[in-house]
């Protein structure tokens, strides 16, 4: 056997690369959720200047590539703060930040998606800022938004693949050692692509049952 | 970062280029009576849209010369981004020409032309023009990928920067002006978009669609 054949630890790298992948993903999707919905309640309430701050934080995310936002804060933000960063760390923050600026975004149209009628009628009734988020934006914006968002988080997922460049040992690091390693290109990056595109179409088939669950719970059917 | 900005420019002009070329021909063939022809365009787009960029790209560098096709990195670049775009723009041109108005198609059958004339002169254009303005947040998107192009030696506008970066020691300051040079490279796009959506729809009013 040469040093350059397959061998069947390298389905364990594979799916340890599998692994990075997922939980990084995971981990981001939930974090940039998260923040995107505190983006959202403060353009909600209109707080002044942290509102204006956050929009041109988004927009920069959105009008640059990751793979330089990657770089600018593994390598930029260690030598300018002088603070320790792992790639792992790096990767999480940046894919977050990316992730909750696009759906900052979706969140946001899927709220101005709700009638200006029903806010009013709402208001009229005496309804708080808050419970008309709650009870009457919310529910709607929330089936309007799950489409675009099952569709950015397919991409974000394809967005990860780029955390290898600074290091981190996902599924495409893996590739990329086993390819250096090999010398058979087609099979490699074959075989990582797929599991890719196995990901993205689970991912795509659980959103399409959620927002079948959320489009149902909708009592006034739109668009 | 002058050169490497220019080099980002040239090798996103050549790809849009092409993903717009390859994107019409895939809608085209998406949109046609023939199943087998749908389907092998449908797996073209899906299968691009649904794995990283940067696998396709290792995919070709390292594997064209594999099956002895020796072409420089710049040009494998050049063509998987536009591989890459053109499924986008498919996509979307698609989605134009399913919108084409039933009537205006009609009325070319009864004209007595023929499926390609139809095809060609009066259902594409006027996707085209209704794409625009979808096509162009691809075409933005398409530019920010083209930073992943530095990962296979090409110094284009992310890899001159690595360098200048770590030649001055100055990472964060270099990568900070390179995010606003990304960043007004798609806003120029942006506006361009609007001004060939603008006078796009403006021929269409005036009826001096060619």
């Amino acid at each position: 056997m040469r040093y350059a054949d397959f061998t069947p630890y390298d389905l364990v790298l594979l799916a340890q690369g599998l692994g990075v992948t997922v939980g990084l993903f995971t981990l981001t999707t939930l974090v940039g959720l998260l923040i995107a919905a505190l983006f959202t309640l403060v353009d909600y309430y209109r707080v002044p200047v942290l509102r204006q701050v956050i929009v041109t934080i988004s927009e920069a995310l959105k009008n640059s590539p990751v793979l330089v936002q990657l770089f600018l804060v593994f390598f930029g933000l260690p030598a300018f703060f002088h603070i320790n960063m792992t790639p792992f760390v790096a990767a999480s923050l940046t894919i977050s930040l990316n992730t909750a600026a696009f759906a900052f975004v979706i969140f946001r149209s899927g709220i101005d998606a709700v009638e200006a009628d029903q806010v009013a009628a709402a208001k009229v009734y005496g309804h708080s800022r808050w419970q008309i988020l709650r009870f009457v934006l919310l529910p709607q914006a929330a089936a309007f938004s799950i489409g675009p968002l099952v569709g950015l988080l397919v991409n974000q997922l394809q967005v990860t693949s780029l955390i290898s460049v600074i290091g981190v040992f996902d599924l495409t690091k893996i590739g990329n050692i086993l390819n250096l390693r090999t010398l058979e290109p087609f099979i490699v990056w074959t075989v990582v692509g797929l599991l890719y595109y196995a990901l993205a179409k689970l991912l795509a088939s659980v959103g399409a049952r959620i927002e079948k669950r959320l489009r149902r719970s909708v009592v006034w059917e739109g668009i | 970062m002058l050169e490497g900005f220019l080099l980002t420019v040239f090798a996103c002009t050549l790809a849009i280029i092409g993903a717009v070329i390859i994107g019409a021909l895939m809608a085209s063939l998406r949109t046609s009576g023939n199943r087998i022809v749908r389907g092998v365009a449908f797996a073209y787009s899906d299968v691009f849209r649904n794995t990283p960029f940067i696998v396709q790209l290792f995919f070709f560098f390292y594997g064209l010369p594999e099956i002895g096709i020796y072409i420089g990195a710049f040009e494998t670049g050049v063509i998987a981004l536009s591989i890459i775009g053109g499924a986008f723009v498919s996509d979307v041109i698609r989605s134009g020409i399913l919108a084409v108005d039933q009537g205006v198609i009609e009325a070319a059958k009864v004209s007595g032309l023929s499926r390609w004339t139809i095809f060609t002169k009066i259902v594409l254009p006027i996707a085209l023009r209704t794409s625009v303005r979808p096509m162009g947040s691809v075409l933005i998107n398409m530019v920010l990928t083209s930073s992943i192009l530095s990962t296979i030696t090409i110094n284009e506008l992310t890899g001159t920067a690595k360098i200048v970066a770590s030649t001055t020691f100055k990472p964060f300051e270099v990568y900070l002006v390179l995010l606003v040079l990304y960043a007004s490279l798609t806003y120029a796009l942006s506006l361009l978009i609007n001004t060939v959506h603008r006078r796009l729809n403006r021929a269409m009013d005036t009826g001096g669609a060619a």
